[in-house]
């Protein structure tokens, strides 16, 4: 097992280091000045717009700028924000660190046991009313974009209703709104996995056995049915919790989150291409845990992916 | 990239698939949808019944009348006209990754579980890179770095789906190449490249289809993401995902840009999703009752 | 969903706090870049930092210059510059006095190399020395001469009458020594009403009143500076009563204006923002005829703008100079909307219904991007011209604007201190880069180079009045209607309004 996880872990480096160059790269294609963004309307100051240039390292030539930002990574602190005069941007993220991982933990937390149920209930109903009405609920839940069922909820329950806080951070009356915007596609994406899963589970000798032996319904598809579909849903967890994470973009900018998510939208914006690198490798770093523990546990419950090639 | 998206299986007969498809209530709407959008996105210079940028400040934020149907958004353009010309927007999008993440995708997935070794290594760790970074941060970083504009969108979205679409072609002719006509045709001569296109590429088609028509719902609402967020196409091009956020500011006060926008793009969707639910289940015989 | 509450309330950095007795809660749209006075120089902690620190003088919510850390002052007789004489009493946030020394030490911090001077320092380059500093070759500023503790003489190379209000903040030369060379985290250095409490990095920047200020103690506790990107997010916590006062942004003003229940809360004035549509001649041949650049002035339905696209948040403005503006020209005639004209014009310029126009691109920022769909759709309906919608990212297209490289664009200069010279010496004057459309003429620089000596008010109105009028005879530009600020005030708060500069002192503030 541990092997396995050693394993996992050391194939994980080719990837951060790649995803390192390619933000590096990409940051620096971004079209737009730093420094123009920082002199904003007055970025016609040539003297300020050197000295701020050298200042940053930006007048040095890529490859130097690249070794000095590695240097940044390895001492810890990645570097000066750009956008944020003389802090580290390790400064600037600190305190959105934890935010959009618990936003995303909080919705997938959520989603898991309503999807799950929705779709349970849509398998063992095929093709009868139940189905197709739940169907389209998820279908809707899932297409719908979270920006637009944002915006209803807020005027229904914020501004009609006044029944919780209409944005910001601090309080766990303001978190619920986002969680459950969150969790909506993902409750929807959830449902549809499951139901597909036990619709293939119910085809299988097993339950038919079960069946057969004169089981209840409701018994069988909770016990035998239900349980084996537990695994695929675990292992598609991962996907659901990186689906979250991008989410949380989204959602942190309409309720106003200081999250990672908004910090990445904004440095992007601003070109503040320090912060913006650490967002993005941040996000990686996150994606690659989960999917560490996510494989982790699919090895724990199913040993022949241990001994095999990884998923 | 899921596991259902595995589960392989010979096409069934085209009566049978007719069958199974149409007994799915959801799957006729979702088609239903599909094709009207289609035909309104091919007809729109014809459907639309203004000119989709001739701005009339004079009659801004118009509600519906008889001139307007839908009113007017905030240039006092005629709303219903932009969102006809803006489901063309929306499917050369969506059609443009499509054909870009499928020619890219397949071909790349299906050489790399053709041949193996070091092809399939350099292949899949570039894909596994790629799939490494979160879809919408990975997307905007794009997208910022282009500049906007549809071509922009196409790129940026492109680049976010193909590893996906690879990844499932790899694994459906890696399960595919050990069937014995396979054998048979190496045995009979042919081509590495003649397999894979005459012989393999027939046999995975059918769980890409399915892919793909999911896919077209997620890539129009990652083009209205995207557009929301401001990396979208140039005025005064209609988009979708740009009329609803030009709309939501307005939404107490003149809901009409932003609650038509949304109607149209969410049911445009679902039947996307629909149609892709339907297909699946009809193209994957281990799902039939019997 | 319990053990998941807790873990959302343990982890995030939370910080629940409680409601403030009386605390002033007002929307800004980001993070300020810094709190700090040497090298701020956006907007955003210009608004905060503004209630911390001051300079000389202090611009009243009516657009006066007043005397405040500066009593008065008057020319040096030896050669260009003033003898300041500094307001006795006044106490830094720290307690220690404020004195010329604090000064000299504010002018060498915005100056010396190594420093981190903002875009304020650009104001005192005319003091003698200023480039010896900068270079490194000086360790003092030369023209800074301290007579006593209240007495300070500054010495300048050339003329310049308006450096008293000049918006440069004094800092507490004692506070590095202090707290360090991160002072500005822990606290500020001002002699403001307000002093630093905390910025919570994304939710707000929080002040504390200012006890011992020495224009009278501020009657409320401290004013938050709440930060909120999103139009609609602001507005609905102005109504959830999150906040007292709401900035509003152009994305809900409309919504705002029309609203009946916001009417007795409104507030709406002139932007200080010149806004103009500028013809760039070296890069679109068919600009080059006058006839043409009065032509696209008079394609453009000013009024239809005003009502239709800004939804009534807008003024006309018929030159450069905004009103409230010192140096306003009021008397200048309406600009009209004539398309038959306007044809008439095109014409004889050879280019009858826009025949032989090649294809010019209209750019600007996302923030423009109405304004450039309108103007490409109505040059294209009145004239016939080829125009096509073009939106760049902000930094990339200022800095082409600055190099001259965009032919045809909306754009607006905020003014920093209030004179008209910000607008004209800037935006239209031969030599300066901000001059974006490269229009030039001697004529209107000679005017602007002999305004900038005359201390005399009134003398140097009537000179901006005339250069103002030669570069609207030429069509140098279309000046295009300026946006309102709009704000919304509870009714419980008293003594805080907006103005053309931004939101009024918060010193005087009131909460009921």
């Amino acid at each position: 097992m541990l092997r396995f996880i050693v394993g996992r872990v050391v194939g994980l480096a080719p990837v951060l280091c790649a995803a390192i160059v390619a933000t590096f790269i990409a940051t620096r294609l971004l079209p737009g000045d730093p420094v123009a963004v920082m002199l904003s309307d007055h970025s016609a100051d040539v003297q300020m717009a050197a000295r701020l240039r050298a200042e940053y390292g930006l007048d040095k030539p890529l490859p130097e700028q690249f070794v000095r930002y590695i240097g940044d990574i390895l001492t810890g602190d990645f570097g000066l924000s750009f956008r944020y005069v003389h802090m580290p941007v390790w400064q600037v993220l600190k305190d959105s660190l934890l935010i959009s991982p618990l936003l995303a933990l909080a919705a997938l937390a959520l989603a898991l046991p309503v999807g799950a149920l929705a779709g349970v209930q849509a398998a063992a109903h095929r093709n009868r009313f139940q189905d197709t009405a739940i169907i389209v609920v998820l279908v809707a839940g899932l297409s719908l974009p979270n920006f637009a069922i944002a915006t209803f909820l807020v005027y229904l329950i914020s501004v009609k209703l006044n029944l919780l806080p209409v944005a910001g951070w601090g309080t766990f009356r303001q978190a619920i709104l986002p969680v459950v915007i969150l969790a909506i596609p993902s409750a929807a994406y959830i449902a549809r996995l499951t139901r597909t899963f036990m619709l293939e589970v119910m085809q299988q000798d097993f339950v038919r056995t079960a069946r057969a032996k004169g089981l209840t319904n409701r018994l069988v598809i909770y016990r035998h049915a239900f349980r084996n579909t537990l695994v695929p849903l675990i292992t598609s967890a991962g996907i659901i919790f990186g689906g979250l994470l991008s989410n949380t973009v989204v959602v942190e900018t309409i309720f106003n989150i200081p999250g990672l998510g908004r910090l990445a939208i904004d440095s992007i914006f601003a070109r503040d291409y320090p912060v913006a690198m650490a967002v993005v490798m941040l996000f990686v770093v996150f994606f690659a845990l989960i999917n560490l523990i996510v494989d982790t546990l699919y090895a724990l419950v199913d040993p022949r992916v241990r001994d095999g090639a990884p998923a | 990239m899921t596991a259902i998206d595995v589960s392989v299986a010979p096409p069934p007969s085209r009566p049978r698939f007719w069958r199974v498809f149409l007994r799915q209530r959801s799957a006729v709407i979702g088609g239903a949808i599909v094709l009207i959008v289609a035909i309104v996105a091919l007809l729109s210079p014809w459907l639309a019944p203004h000119p989709y940028d001739a701005t009339d400040l004079v009659n801004v934020w118009a509600p519906p009348d008889s001139v307007n149907w839908l009113g007017t958004d905030k240039l006092g353009r005629d709303i219903l006209s932009r969102l006809i010309v803006g489901a063309r927007t929306s499917l050369v999008v969506a059609l443009s990754v499509l054909a870009i993440t499928f020619l890219f995708g397949v071909t790349l997935g299906m050489v790399a579980g053709y041949f193996g070794g070091r092809v399939e290594a350099a292949i899949m760790r570039t894909a596994d890179v790629t799939l490494a970074f979160p879809e919408v941060v990975f997307a905007i970083l794009i997208a910022a770095m282009l500049g906007p504009g549809v071509s922009t969108i196409i790129i940026a979205l492109a680049l976010v789906w193909w590893p996906g679409v690879a990844r499932l072609a790899r694994s459906l002719v890696i399960v595919q190449k050990e069937e014995l006509y396979v054998d048979a045709a190496i045995l009979a001569g042919a081509s590495p490249w003649h397999i894979l296109r005459v012989h393999l590429l027939p046999n995975i088609v059918a769980p890409l289809i399915v892919r793909a028509s999911v896919g077209v719902g997620f890539i129009i609402m990652a083009e209205a993401t995207l557009s929301f967020l401001g990396l979208g196409v140039q005025e005064p091009t209609p988009s979708w995902g740009g009329m609803i956020r030009d709309g939501l500011p307005a939404l107490r006060t003149d809901p009409m840009l932003a609650c038509a926008g949304s109607a149209v793009l969410g049911v445009t969707i679902i039947g996307f999703n629909l149609l892709g639910d339907g297909l699946r289940d009809a193209l994957d015989p281990r799902l039939h009752r019997s | 969903m319990l053990a998941l509450a807790a873990a959302l309330s343990g982890g995030a950095g939370f910080v629940l706090s409680p409601a403030m007795a009386k605390t002033f809660r007002v929307n800004v749209v980001a993070d300020p870049a810094q709190m700090d006075p040497i090298t701020y120089s956006e907007i955003v902690a210009g608004r905060i930092l503004r209630n911390m620190y001051e300079g000389f003088t202090v611009i009243t919510d009516d657009g006066r210059n007043v005397p405040a850390l500066a009593e008065k002052w008057e020319p040096l007789t030896t050669g260009p510059g003033f003898r300041f004489h500094l307001r006795k009493g006044v106490k830094f946030h720290s307690g220690r006095p404020f004195t010329a020394r604090d000064v000299k030490y504010t002018y060498e911090a915005l100056l010396k190399p190594g420093g981190k001077g903002g875009l304020n320092a650009t104001y005192l380059n005319i003091i003698v020395g200023a480039k010896e500093l900068k270079d490194g070759q000086a360790t003092e500023l030369a023209g800074v001469k301290i007579v006593d503790d209240y007495t300070i003489e500054l010495s300048f190379t050339k003329p310049d009458v308006l450096f008293p209000i000049y918006p440069i903040y004094y800092m507490d030369s004692g506070i590095v020594a202090e707290l360090g060379a991160d002072w500005m985290t822990k606290a500020s250095a001002g002699t403001g009403p307000y002093k630093f409490k905390q910025w919570r990095r994304g939710v707000s920047v929080d002040l504390d009143a200012n006890t011992s200020y020495w224009g009278g103690a501020p009657k409320i506790d401290g004013v938050s500076f709440m930060i909120v990107p999103n139009a609609d997010t602001a507005l609905s916590q102005y109504d959830a009563g999150e906040l007292d006062f709401v900035d509003v942004y152009a994305a809900a003003v409309r919504r705002v204006l029309r609203d009946e229940r916001y009417a007795k809360e409104l507030i709406r004035v002139p932007r200080a923002q010149s806004t103009y549509l500028g013809m760039n001649q070296n890069l679109y041949a068919p600009f080059k005829d006058k006839r043409v650049r009065e032509a696209i002035s008079l394609s453009i339905d000013r009024n239809a703008m005003i009502r239709g696209l800004y939804g009534g948040a807008a003024f006309p403005l018929n030159g450069v100079v905004t009103p409230g503006m010192p140096g306003f020209n009021p008397n200048l005639p309406e600009l009209k909307f004539d398309p038959e004209r306007a044809k008439k014009l095109m014409a004889e310029a050879g280019y009858p219904g826009g025949k032989g126009l090649p294809p010019v691109d209209i750019s600007s920022t996302e923030a423009f991007k109405d304004e450039i769909t309108y103007y490409a759709n109505q040059f294209n309906r009145v004239l016939g011209m080829p125009v096509n919608v073009k939106t760049v990212e902000r930094a990339t297209f200022i800095r082409a604007m600055n190099a001259g490289e965009v032919a045809f664009f909306p754009w607006g200069w905020t003014a920093d201190y209030t004179d008209a010279a910000y607008y004209l010496s800037q935006m239209w004057y031969g030599p300066s880069p901000y001059n974006r459309p490269r229009w030039k003429n001697a004529e209107y620089d000679k005017l602007i180079d002999e305004a900038l000596t005359v201390a005399d008010d009134d003398k140097r109105y009537a000179l901006y009045h005339k250069a103002e009028k030669v570069l609207l005879d030429d069509w140098g530009m279309a000046p295009v209607p300026m946006t309102a600020s709009v704000a919304l005030r509870k009714p419980n708060v008293k003594n805080v309004t907006l103005t053309p500069f931004g939101f009024s002192l918060f010193s005087k503030i009131e909460i009921d």
